[in-house]
């Protein structure tokens, strides 16, 4: 039951009228069809000219240190300064971490707040669920990732899924808690496609997106037909939500499949080897360079994990010892190769004027502490940390907000993680008055009431 | 100052999130109200007296009246008592408040006074409190007691739930670990005495001013006379505020050991039945050790376990917004209680229903009461060939072959299905599916452990479950572990957890199914966890030691030997001492007793009066057979993540007592019940359930099973030759020869983008969370593209090769093909689908028609899926 009317108006269950409130009964992970989404577009969650803004998520997953990337204190004792220097920029503004040479030359693409918090708990999990979907999970709830929300409210604009995640989903963060990378209570429908392949491979292909060569189109058009005459007679599936969603799969499957627009979009030898080389012959060089392709091909939302866990591989979770990374791994293998794909695909854009309408947000769950550790490392810290924005509106080369000396708490425009989702949901012309169905079809805000975009950034 | 304002509106709006009201007239809402509690206690009564001959008849003589709380304790001047009448329903359960005006009164107004809803002491005695509504009335005792005493607030009694309450000492404010603005507080209180120092003496006791409250900063800064920046907290007005200046004022006493204590937090209603839209306030009182009791409704901290069903607000007000079952998490000094609302289904059901439909173990007759009570129809039983692949996959984990559905649909004998569950229990392959299973828990991982350490930890579990060991002895020897890790495969429980915390807190999540990672640093926020506790627990382990492997993975043979040494002790940060070895709510063990501690905690662990781990392994298997648990997710068992049927879980974990944790027996008893046969196909009165068990509810199969039903209807196996090791090297193995099933593998590293993609337990970490059986788009590419199925269709050897060469029919060919994928016969709509299709394809290649006819079978949800 969808109960959308009139222009702009739509009656909730109670008969209050709410504007731009859209409520699609229990619909929940069916999903809703696209002369649905034109409509809910039509009705102003997305505005129009909006509609062709897209979202590269980059997510620094481990949570790279404020101190030594974006927020340095020079100033401070040595056991908070740590063992990097500042470096000037092309903004006379903006002064950032030596270990990050390639963003000190486009400083003026981008803008950083230097003042972001939040209150779960210091693990990872709990940032990732705050951070990608703007509250943490409570009373049974879970909340939707924001490419999740675009999904929904924006639908399909081409053969490709609407959100895409390169390389692969977020492995574990150690909390046994769901990591905020799913369409939560707006359904398993609205969950992103993953990847699961390295880009970077020499034979890098997206597994199974293509049929097999003996299967002709005539084939597969023969065993689609085939497979109905057993799929006619399953009642006993309709109510089982995973059930429905695999049969929603396997049409969306067939379309992405037998696309020659996805086909292509996917296929990084069809760049220039000079290109892929700017972006660095590394997975997140070359996540960078495919999320460019999708979004060209129409994906409206692509979040880049930087990496896939935080245990045994070099990340930004740099507590100084085993499982986890040290200060030297952070400088000498994930900053370089970081700040080599964040700067070719911020400048490519850039160049392809792309950019105006491409939100860059770099999102991490949250900072580290401010004292270095006695194993030379940080360990968690969601009292203060910093995050970059670029494109999609935002104004480059500003810095929103400040921390205390050392680091520790903002000391100037302290901002929520709900502001963040309000930021990127304003880029792409969602109204954040804008109302989801929730848990029990009841409408649930995109973001909790009193939230609002940056304005500082735009 | 601004943001700082808007910072705390967002703390505001989080307490709330759906407060909207609805703004209905007040007469409007009383007399709705009215005719729906009528019409609701007329469906309870309905459902509680099922043969009673009129609807009318019924209200008046199954509703019951009664005063909350059933007695009044006052204690000195400051105490009061919220009071509620509320209506009760045969058994006893609460149903609303009334909302008619009652009439309240003390019989002895000397003793004790009423207004505005609450009760105030005016002297020493002993009373009755009276409600009166039309011609009823109802009466509880009234003891007042400490009143020639003016009020004297405690610390730890007074002073800290209140500062819970208004959130000074929450993460985000003065309870983050740095304190905020240079002004610490424990997070939620957990530290009293560090608290009272930071508040009377820290920064040259600048923050109180007892002779002065108001000019405290103590109190001058939440009240906004000084800019705060967290925003106003208090009101002068305020209870709260009262409570410490006054306290203040008394000279702010500090919190002693010889405190009263906190014995139990009671929540009234405890359980409740409640309609759609209906509100019922809660009341919250503390029990002392000093026998004292005290009405903490207004410093409780309310939680919603199930926001769709029911929410709740800040001063305890509950409404329902859904069916079904919620519960609300009430949070105070650190201890929990939940209270349930039940809030049945709209559907019109006649009791014969519930009472006729057919029992045939105990787990039946809790589970038709539960659907009897929320009104969700119980789906039939299901079609003999869906009980026998159901219950084929779910003990063995693999299709029953074509010989063995003809066997068993060609019985006629009426026991058949018995028969059939008693057949599987003894089969070879019950023993491979659920040493699988348990070794998810035990996280046995060749990207952890080297591979010889890998076999034997799986061995022994294998060897236990071939025995039929009963679960407390397994679990017993993973605690009591000791020796060679090779030789006594266990041991390998140590190799991958190393410290005491590490032990500590795996051992309580694998066998208890209880998170208490977070009390390692403070008292866990949502539970009843206390950092003394957690340390207590991990003291346990403090005595184990173990040479050879330290736990990197580059180095060495990674292999331990366990031994325990006879003194030592782990420092809990906080106090710098240690904590008396307890095993997390058991009795302590003294310091200097020389046995290994371990022992002392596998004995409080595997007792039968241990309350978390009948219930976390009987769980378990539940959702095993179900694809769901009783408590759902299954690794977290705390308070505030209530059961979907409490009295189930707590009956299936007293089998298992009873039984000596023999868990066949278990697997058993659910597998013979009516509730597991019931049909998957939805029933319009039982579609919305998907906690209660009145469907069988279909689901994906799990990874490992379903590459070997792929194996085995098209007869070519697959190889596991490959380990992928951390850093994602890849290094031989010759440990599974060829035709080794999934579910045979014993390391979660053998190397397998099919089990990958369709999500098996990484075993990275102790939880069954590392599974996923979600389908995604990936999955569906793969069974499309994919070389798991098309490969084996096209493999030279195997079923369709032996299909090309016997020339069959096409009625034959269709039957064949059915009884082996799907474990059935066609329908006849079918067979007419198929003979038409297959008339059009005379002219294909046979090959060709052969793979695509098995590929279309195999791709249908029918067979990805168990139903």
């Amino acid at each position: 039951m969808l109960e959308l009317t009139g222009p702009g108006k739509a009656h909730t269950c109670d008969g209050q009228t709410r504007r731009d409130f859209l409520r699609v009964g229990t619909l929940g992970a069916m999903g809703i069809s696209l002369p649905q989404y034109l409509r809910a577009r039509e009705l102003g969650a997305i505005k129009p000219t909006h509609d062709n803004r897209s979202c590269i998520l980059i997510f620094n997953l481990g949570a790279p240190s404020q101190l030594d990337t974006f927020d340095l204190k020079p100033d401070a004792p040595a056991e908070v300064r740590g063992p990097f220097k500042p470096i000037s920029t092309r903004s006379s503004d903006i002064q950032i971490s030596e270990i990050l040479p390639k963003h000190a030359e486009i400083a003026d693409k981008f803008s950083i707040v230097r003042s972001c918090f939040h209150t779960a708990a210091a693990v990872h999990d709990s940032g990732w669920q705050m951070m990608q979907t703007g509250r943490q999970f409570t009373g049974g709830v879970e909340t939707p990732h924001v490419g999740a929300v675009v999904s929904y409210l924006g639908g399909r604009r081409s053969d490709l899924p609407p959100h895409i995640v390169l390389p692969e989903l977020m492995g574990s963060g150690g909390g046994n808690l769901p990591n905020g990378q799913a369409g939560g209570f707006l359904g398993k429908a609205y969950d992103p496609y993953a990847l699961m392949a390295d880009p970077s491979q020499p034979n890098f292909r997206v597994p199974d997106l293509l049929p097999p060569d003996e299967l002709g189109s005539a084939r597969i058009e023969r065993r689609k037909r085939l497979r109905d005459i057993v799929e006619r007679r399953l009642d006993s599936f309709e109510a089982s939500d995973d059930a429905r969603l695999l049969d929603q799969n396997f049409h969306a499957a067939y379309r992405l499949m037998t696309s020659q627009q996805a086909r292509e979009a996917f296929d990084l030898s069809m760049e220039p080897e000079k290109v892929r080389e700017r972006y660095g012959m590394n997975r997140f060089g070359q996540c960078c360079l495919l999320a460019r392709r999708l979004i060209e091909a129409g994906v409206r939302f692509v979040t880049i994990n930087t990496f896939l866990t935080v245990f045994d591989e070099i990340t930004w979770d740099i507590h100084g010892s085993k499982p986890f990374t040290s200060i030297e791994g952070m400088k000498n293998i994930v900053a370089p190769a970081y700040d080599q794909g964040y700067s070719a695909l911020i400048e490519d854009l850039d160049q392809r004027g792309m950019l105006e309408d491409t939100l860059v947000p770099t999102l991490a769950e949250f900072g580290r502490t401010p004292k270095v550790n006695p194993a030379g490392g940080r360990d968690h810290w969601p009292q203060c940390f910093s995050l970059t924005f670029a494109g999609g509106g935002v104004q480059g080369g500003r810095v929103v907000g400040a921390s205390d000396p050392i680091g520790a708490v903002p000391a100037d425009r302290p901002t929520q993680p709900g502001e963040v989702l309000a930021t990127i949901l304003h880029s792409l012309g969602i109204d954040l008055d804008t109302h989801l169905p929730g848990p029990g079809g009841r409408p649930f805000p995109v973001v909790d009431t009193g939230n609002r975009e940056i304005r500082e950034l735009f | 100052m601004e943001i700082y304002f808007g910072f705390q509106r967002w703390f505001s709006v989080h307490g709330s999130r759906f407060s909207v009201e609805h703004p209905l007239p007040n007469r409007e809402l009383r007399t709705e109200n009215r005719e729906r509690r009528r019409r609701f206690l007329v469906a309870i009564a309905v459902a509680a007296l099922h043969c009673l001959p009129t609807q009318a008849t019924a209200e008046e003589t199954s509703a019951d009246l009664a005063i909350l709380p059933s007695s009044v304790e006052l204690h000195g001047s400051a105490s009061s008592q919220r009071i509620l009448l509320e209506w009760l329903s045969d058994g006893g359960t609460a149903v609303g408040p009334v909302e008619d005006p009652v009439t309240w009164q003390v019989l002895d107004s000397s003793v004790a006074r009423t207004e505005n809803g609450r009760v105030f002491p005016v002297a020493d005695g002993e009373t009755f409190l009276q409600a009166q509504l039309g011609d009823r009335d109802v009466r509880v005792p009234v003891h007042v007691a400490g009143m020639p005493e003016p009020a004297n607030w405690e610390f730890s009694r007074h002073v800290l739930p209140v500062l819970s309450k208004v959130g000074c000492n929450q993460g985000s404010c003065h309870g983050a670990l740095a304190g905020k603005g240079g002004f610490r507080l424990s997070l939620r209180g957990y530290d009293a005495f560090g608290d009272h120092f930071n508040i009377t003496q820290e920064s040259r006791g600048r923050r109180v001013e007892p002779a002065e409250p108001g000019r405290s900063l103590f109190l001058a800064k939440p009240t906004g006379a000084i800019a705060h920046k967290g925003g106003l907290r208090l009101d002068f007005e305020d209870r709260n505020y009262q409570v410490l200046s006054e306290w203040l004022l008394q000279g702010a006493a500090a919190p002693s050991h010889d405190d009263p204590v906190l014995k139990r937090v009671e929540v009234l209603p405890a359980e409740m039945q409640l309609g759609l839209e209906q509100r019922q306030p809660l009341i919250v009182r503390a029990h002392y050790s000093d026998g004292r009791v005290e009405d903490v409704t207004q410093w409780a901290t309310y939680t919603s376990a199930q926001e769709p069903v029911a929410e709740v607000d800040e001063h305890g007000l509950v409404r329902v917004v859904g069916h079904g079952e919620g519960a609300i998490s009430v949070w105070f000094s650190s201890q929990i209680v939940v209270a349930r609302i039940s809030s049945p289904y709209p559907h019109e059901l006649d009791d014969s229903v519930f009472q006729e439909a057919s029992r045939s173990s105990f787990i039946d007759e809790i589970v038709l009461e539960k659907l009897q009570q929320l009104r969700l129809e119980p789906s039939a039983r299901c079609r003999d060939e869906v009980f026998l692949r159901r219950a084929f996959l779910d003990t063995v984990g693999i299709l029953p072959t074509t010989e063995e559905t003809l066997g068993f649909l060609n019985d006629t004998q009426p026991d058949k299905r018995w028969r059939l569950v008693d057949d599987l229990l003894s089969r070879p392959e019950f023993t491979d599916y659920w040493a699988y299973r348990w070794s998810d828990i035990l996280a046995i991982s060749g990207r952890r452990l080297k591979p010889r350490a890998v076999k034997a930890y799986y061995k022994w579990i294998h060897n236990h479950v071939e025995k039929n060991t009963p679960w407390d002895e397994v679990v017993r020897e993973v605690i009591t572990a000791r020796g060679d890790s090779l030789d006594q495969g266990q041991t390998n429980f140590y190799s991958l957890h190393q410290t005491p915390e590490d032990m500590a807190e795996n051992i309580s999540q694998a066998f208890l199914g209880l998170s208490i990672n977070c009390a390692k640093c403070h008292n866990h926020p949502l539970e009843k966890w206390t950092n003394n506790q957690y340390y207590a627990m991990a003291n346990l382990f403090a005595r184990v030691r173990t040479k050879g492997w330290f736990g990197d993975e580059g180095d060495g043979e990674g292999l331990i030997t366990l031994t325990v040494q006879q003194r030592g002790d782990l420092m809990q940060p906080l106090t710098g001492k240690p904590q008396p070895p307890t095993p997390l709510d058991g009795e302590p063990l003294d310091f200097d007793d020389p046995s290994d501690r371990r022992e002392h905690l596998a004995d409080w662990l595997t007792a039968p009066e241990n309350p978390y781990f009948a219930r976390s392994i009987a769980n378990r298997i539940w959702a095993s057979l179900f694809g769901r648990g009783i408590v759902e997710p299954v690794d977290n068992l705390r308070i505030s993540n209530p059961a979907s049927n409490e009295k189930l879980l707590t009956a299936i974990a007293d089998f298992l007592i009873r039984h000596n944790f023999d868990l066949k027996q278990l697997i058993r008893e659910i597998l013979i019940s009516e509730t597991y046969q019931r049909a998957s196909d939805p029933l319009p009165t039982n579609r919305d359930d998907h906690r209660f068990f009145a469907r069988h509810y279909p689901r994906r199969l799990m990874a490992e099973p379903l590459l070997d039903a792929i194996a085995q209807v098209t007869k070519v196996p697959g190889e596991f030759t490959k380990i992928r090791l951390d850093g994602n090297s890849v290094s031989d193995t010759s440990e599974y020869p060829v035709g080794t099933r999934a579910l045979q593998l014993f390391d979660s590293a053998v190397e397998s983008s099919f089990l990958d993609t369709f999500g098996r337990n990484r075993r990275e970490i102790v939880c069954e969370c590392g599974r996923s059986n979600t389908p995604t788009m990936v999955q569906v590419l793969h069974i499309h593209n994919g070389d798991t199925i098309n490969s084996r269709l096209q493999a030279e050897k195997g079923w369709i090769a032996e299909l090309v060469a016997a020339e069959l029919d096409d009625r034959t060919l269709m039957t064949q093909a059915y009884l082996r994928v799907l474990s059935r016969y066609p329908t006849s709509e079918e067979r007419e689908d198929w003979t038409t299709e297959l008339a059009g394809l005379s002219d294909l290649p046979r090959r060709e028609l052969l793979e695509d006819v098995y590929w279309s079978l195999m791709s249908s949800r029918e067979f990805l899926f168990q139903h």
